[in-house]
């Protein structure tokens, strides 16, 4: 999966210093909620795409919500994601 | 604490202060600026972090569903918030059981009067015109009664109310009352990008006369209540010099209402399909 070169795959910080593996890959995360809140994006991903991984996702926004874009081999999924405070999925819509 | 990882933390830099990762020495240079009043008053600094939180390019997502609300969003906002006003009275008595000054005393009185008591029948309380609201758009005050608060509520009540049990008063006084910006109209005119709602809604016929009643009042109530009491907290905090006390625990109320205000969409999504 391509995450971004510098900084946490959700919100870009470079403070802190947590690891996870998620789909085979050790991904940099600044805390283990936005870990959290990342495994959950990729899973909600998988599974209303049917899509056995997801090759990149990508994003804008801050945490009150997040434009993002999946990619998988080729096709793209558009929605619109928030988070609670425990790293859950609060709120997930689909974009045109 | 950021290098650690600790999520509380590294999500308040974030949020607040900077998302790259700074030495000791810049970092400490950015959290003098953040908290720094500079040639202005605490009061000025107060609204500031509350705008930036709530107002800002990216409003609360509650404030953004009552622009034009839902049945949904302002039965939300029924249930929760009858905790959170039952909270109010005990907060405002600690801090009034706590101090001495009597202008701190006269102003929470007439606080809990206008929130919770009432004056009279020509003059509602503003618990009673929450649960008239609910009424009008069909939950009884009774179904709302037996309504526990859903779990961001219940820990927002707790942080509220050992703050005002166990903290400083004015700090109390703080974290209570500056909450009340968030119905002050004056923001708009203070940097805000949005009002709490449209007031053209006061004119909507979709609308119930009871949710206008009750918007209406912390409408016209809330730039007073808010106001007066940080004019206060600006006094006796530099009283009691415990300026940074207060700045810290202001901060600590707002993270939790923000949670709290959350809580209010997460019950309204109960009443979407009914
Ligand atoms: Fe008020
Ligand atoms: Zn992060």
């Amino acid at each position: 999966m391509k995450v971004p070169e510098k900084g946490c795959a959700i919100c870009q910080a470079t403070w802190g210093d947590y690891w996870e593996e998620i789909e085979g890959q050790r991904m940099f995360f600044c805390c283990d909620i936005c870990a959290i809140e990342f495994r959950n994006m990729i899973d909600e991903v998988k599974k209303r795409k049917g899509w056995k991984t997801v090759d990149e996702i990508k994003m804008t926004g801050n945490y009150r919500g997040r434009e993002c874009t999946a990619l998988y081999q080729g096709k793209k999924y558009g929605f619109n994601i928030r988070f609670d405070s425990k790293g859950g999925i609060d709120l997930f819509t689909e974009r045109a | 604490m950021a290098g650690r990882s600790d999520a509380g933390h590294v999500m308040w830099l974030n949020r607040n202060i900077t998302k790259d990762r700074s030495d000791r020495r810049t970092l400490s240079r950015l959290l003098a600026d953040f908290f720094n009043l500079g040639s202005g008053s605490l009061e000025g600094w107060v609204k500031r972090r509350f705008i930036e939180k709530f107002y800002g390019s990216s409003p609360h997502p509650f404030v953004l569903s009552l622009q034009n609300p839902s049945r949904a969003v302002l039965l939300g906002y029924v249930v929760e918030h009858q905790h959170f006003l039952r909270q109010w009275v005990r907060s405002c008595s600690y801090i009034m059981a706590r101090t001495d000054e009597m202008d701190v005393v006269s102003y929470e009185l007439d606080n809990i009067n206008t929130e919770y008591g009432g004056v009279g029948t020509g003059q509602p309380s503003h618990y009673e015109l929450l649960l008239r609201m609910g009424e009008s758009l069909g939950l009884d005050r009774k179904e709302v009664f037996r309504m526990a608060p859903l779990a961001n509520t219940r820990e927002a009540i707790r942080v509220w109310d050992s703050i005002c049990r166990d903290d400083h008063w004015v700090e109390g006084m703080a974290a209570m009352h500056g909450l009340e910006l968030i119905a002050n109209r004056r923001l708009k005119g203070e940097g805000a990008s949005i009002g709490y709602f449209d007031p053209a809604i006061l004119k909507n016929e979709e609308i119930s006369d009871q949710a206008k009643a009750f918007l209406r009042e912390g409408y016209e109530a809330d730039v007073g209540h808010s106001e007066q009491a940080l004019g206060l907290v600006e006094k006796y905090s530099r009283l009691y010099g415990n300026v940074d006390d207060v700045q810290a625990t202001f901060l600590r109320s707002i993270y939790y209402f923000d949670l709290y205000l959350m809580a209010r969409l997460e019950r309204s999504r109960q009443f979407e399909s009914s």
